[in-house]
């Protein structure tokens, strides 16, 4: 006997690779989207600090601006850097 | 003439005149001169204020001793004899009689009260009209006094009988007539059923004419036959209807009565024949039209007849409002025919309460299927807001039925189902949500201020206090729908649960029509509600480009390193979707081989981003290759695939092998081997053992016992039930009633409810959750032993603790 698979549609969710689940900012999970956003994933990014700390981007965005005289990450207090 | 001899000489002479008088009652004897002579010499001995109670005393002593007996003997004379004909000239020969007794009295009567008018011979009295009342009211009290049947009977039949006389000659065939069986018999005149020879038409129309006459002269018409007209009509129009309408909903009724009724009052005009002429009509009485102006008794049997119609027609059709509902919209016409008589009738109370039990004996039970109680009630919302634009019986008869949808619990699934139109032959809900200007959910609670006060009109009577006006009171169907639950969270939630099922199901990535439905359902559940179903949509689109993305970087690598095995993803974004059932399993290398490097490709594609896979879910489209014959494009589950490949691989396993290869229980590879049993392709032998059938020759024979296994493929979802979500909110709850009666020891039931409220209030569940529900989950936990129960306390068992 033989089998030939013509189509095989897998069924398959996709997640941030990520150290939490949540965002420390706005506490949704960073599979959802922030709560300025309406659609996750590449409308809602996420992004990394060299703490290795990560937010939604717009989170820390809004984090980062409202700090008047250093900016910090929120986690650790080390100052703000973005990863790469 | 005894008391003669004790009066005085003068008394004498006025004896004499007395007995000339008496001749008043026999007018024709004597003449008027005689009578007046007689009457002056009554009045010079002042004996002239007796003459009217000597008149009046007579007459009544004649009524009592002979007229009375005489003309009831007459009238019961022929019995036993069955000849109607014969019946109804008794009747009117004792009639007859009664006249030619009575006229001469009638006569003197007159003549007397003409005097008195004119005041001749110092008479004074009542006048005419007086007098004759009197004497008529002494006729009435004697004559029927007590009547015997026999007299409403035979006038009865004879009224029935020139009843259908009359109709019959007015043209119609007169199939309301009493006795259906005459039709059959042929020969038979359609008036008067005698043969045809013997008919007696004309004859019975003149008898009823005359018997009017006397009745009339008499004053005795309206006494006598009130009664069996009333009943002649009421009879007949019930009979009509029983034949013409019952059953019947798609014509209009009421102007084929209103013609009939027409008719009919050409009979009654017969039978109030001379009053019609005293009312001075100018109308002959027997051309049978109707309601002329001037005849006020017509006029008042015609409201009559019209009421007795209404209040017949509306009886039955109270009886059969449910029939009419199912068969709505083919049934509109008897819908309007009702709402006119009702309200001319003051029946909506036996109309609410007769449809209501209707509804509770014929639908709402456990054989009824939900869908078909939906539809019953989308009809029910549709016929009673032609019937009662006020909405009120509709709210009020609905009541029940909503009452009783919200026990059953597929109702939500069924009412989205054909909202968006896949449950077959109920496209009125689907219909109903793409019609133009919706009316919107958010704002049809807010004042609607727009409209005009001049156009306010009260509630009727019957409304339901609680509800604090008409404003309130919708007619939009699916927003009646969705109120039976109270929130439309719980339908968009089944909604969301629909639409993942079939983007899981179908995968072809082809969402028009689903598209079309969210944007309609977002016309009237609000935006905001319907982001997560755009998400889930979105997911569908993206996918969809993300696969054409993988295939092209996998088209150009060398052959050699192309994936053996052609894999497209569903990807979806695990928070906006509900839930889906976790099963674990292990795929055959070469697919989750496969999956892995669309992985690595998401992956690259995405940065930091990965793909978790759900291995049961999806489909797979395949070929197998056996040895004489080719089963092609077999569309089948993940599981289904990956069992056959492993047969592949080798060509005997066991169940345990099976099971433990592919991480599933032995139970579901057993359900999951039958497909292919059924297909021929697998064969069990002996020691549970399973083998490709390679040839067919044998394949007849296994088919038969492999027949009777289901494969249950088709109706599974792949989202967790309702009832299965409902269970994990309330595991949530088990954690803190666990914590709440460790510390506390004991609570009771609402105490524990209550605290849940007050400490999970942030929680979607908690607020959906009433205290019947807990108690059933604490129920549930009781009989797990994890629970302990006594006097209305809970408390955790020491063994616990």
């Amino acid at each position: 006997m033989k089998v030939k698979i013509k189509q095989w549609n897998g069924v398959a969710s996709w997640l941030w690779v990520a150290n939490d689940e949540n965002c420390g900012i706005c506490r949704a999970p960073f599979n959802g989207c922030c709560p300025d956003c309406k659609v996750p994933g590449d409308d809602c990014p996420l992004v990394w600090g060299q703490c290795s700390h990560c937010f939604h981007m717009h989170c820390i965005l809004k984090w980062l601006n409202s700090q008047q005289v250093q900016q910090q990450c929120p986690m650790c207090r080390q100052e703000w850097k973005f990863k790469e | 003439m005894t008391i003669v001899y004790n009066l005085s000489g003068n008394e004498r002479g006025a004896v004499n005149a007395a007995g000339t008088v008496k001749s008043l009652g026999h007018s024709d004897i004597c003449t008027d001169e005689v009578l007046s002579d007689a009457l002056a010499l009554l009045g010079n001995h002042g004996l002239g204020q007796y003459v009217e109670g000597w008149l009046l005393e007579t007459l009544q002593v004649r009524l009592t001793t002979s007229v009375a007996p005489e003309f009831w003997t007459e009238l019961k004379q022929p019995e036993g004899e069955s000849q109607e004909r014969d019946r109804a000239s008794a009747l009117l020969k004792a009639f007859r009689n009664l006249l030619q007794q009575l006229e001469p009295f009638l006569g003197g009567l007159e003549r007397l009260g003409s005097w008195q008018d004119e005041s001749r011979g110092g008479l004074c009295g009542p006048g005419a009209r007086g007098l004759t009342e009197r004497a008529f009211s002494v006729i009435r009290a004697i004559l029927l006094f007590s009547p015997p049947l026999v007299l409403q009977e035979r006038v009865l039949e004879f009224y029935s009988r020139t009843f259908s006389v009359h109709m019959s000659q007015a043209g119609e065939a007169v199939e309301a007539e009493e006795g259906t069986t005459e039709h059959d018999e042929g020969g038979l005149c359609p008036g008067c059923a005698a043969l045809l020879h013997l008919c007696w038409c004309q004859e019975a129309l003149e008898q009823l004419q005359e018997l009017s006459h006397i009745l009339s002269r008499l004053q005795l018409l309206e006494r006598v036959s009130s009664e069996a007209v009333t009943s002649i009509l009421h009879k007949l129009i019930e009979q009509r209807m029983e034949q013409r309408c019952r059953g019947e909903y798609e014509s209009s009724f009421l102007t084929d009565f209103n013609d009939w009724l027409g008719q009919v009052l050409g009979w009654l005009s017969r039978v109030f024949a001379s009053k019609v002429e005293e009312a001075g009509s100018d109308a002959t009485p027997t051309d049978g039209k109707m309601g002329h102006p001037t005849s006020a008794l017509l006029q008042r049997w015609h409201c009559h007849m019209h009421q007795f119609f209404c209040r017949i027609y509306v009886n039955m059709r109270i009886e059969e409002l449910f029939s009419i509902i199912r068969d709505f919209p083919e049934s509109i016409p008897a819908i309007e025919d009702l709402k006119f008589c009702l309200e001319r009738t003051n029946q909506r109370q036996q109309l609410l309460a007769s449809l209501k039990s209707a509804f509770e004996t014929r639908l709402l039970h456990p054989g009824v299927h939900t869908s078909d109680i939906l539809t019953v009630y989308i009809s029910a919302i549709k016929a009673l807001r032609e019937l009662d634009p006020s909405m009120v019986i509709l709210q009020v008869a609905c009541q029940p039925i909503r009452k009783y949808l919200r026990t059953r619990e597929d109702t939500v699934r069924q009412i989205v189902g054909s909202l968006t139109g896949d449950a077959e032959g109920c496209s009125d809900l689907a219909n109903e949500l793409s019609r133009a200007d919706p009316v919107t959910l958010e704002t049809q609670d807010s004042e609607d201020e727009g409209s005009d006060p001049e156009d306010w009109t009260p509630d009727p009577t019957d409304a339901l206090a609680d509800k604090t006006g008409s404003k309130r009171r919708s007619s939009d169907i699916i927003s009646l729908l969705v109120s039976i639950y109270g929130s439309k969270e719980i339908f968009i939630n089944e909604y969301k649960t629909v639409l993942a099922d079939r983007l899981l199901h179908q995968l072809n990535y082809n969402t028009a029509r689903e598209i079309r439905n969210v944007e309609l359902l977002k016309l009237r559940f609000g935006e905001s509600h319907m982001h997560y179903c755009e998400v889930m949509l979105k997911d569908v689109a993206d996918s969809r480009r993300i696969n054409t993305n993988i295939r092209e970087e996998e088209s150009r690598l060398p052959v050699e390193e192309q994936a053996t095995l052609p894999l497209s993803a569903m990807i979806i974004s695990s928070e906006f979707w509900p839930q889906l059932k976790e099963e674990k399993m292990e795929l055959p290398a070469v697919a989750s081989k496969a999956m892995e490097d669309y992985t690595h490709r998401f992956e690259k594609l995405k940065a930091m981003r990965t793909l978790r896979w759900k291995p049961h879910l999806g489909s797979v489209t395949l070929d197998v290759e056996l040895e004489d014959r080719t089963i092609a494009n077999l569309t089948v589950t993940p599981i289904h695939a990956a069992i056959i490949l492993h047969f592949q691989d080798k060509g005997t396993w066991t169940l345990e092998e099976l099971s433990g290869v592919l991480g599933v229980p032995q139970e579901m590879v057993r359900r999951k081997l039958a497909l292919w049993q059924q297909q021929g392709v697998l064969r069990e032998e002996a020691g549970g053992r399973y083998v490709v059938q390679e040839t067919s020759s044998c394949r007849e024979r296994s088919d038969r016992g492999v027949m009777l296994i289901e494969s249950d493929e088709e109706g599974d979802s792949n989202t967790a039930t309702q009832s299965e979500q409902r269970e994990e909110k309330l595991q949530l709850f088990w954690a803190y009633i666990q914590a709440m009666l460790t510390n506390l020891e004991s609570m009771t039931l609402e105490r524990i409810h209550s605290m849940l409220r007050m400490f999970v209030a942030a929680g979607p569940g908690v607020t959906e959750m009433d205290v019947n529900e807990l108690q059933a989950f604490l129920q549930r936990k009781v009989r797990a032993h994890q629970l302990i129960v006594s006097t209305g306390v809970y408390r955790l068992p020491k063994t616990t603790q």
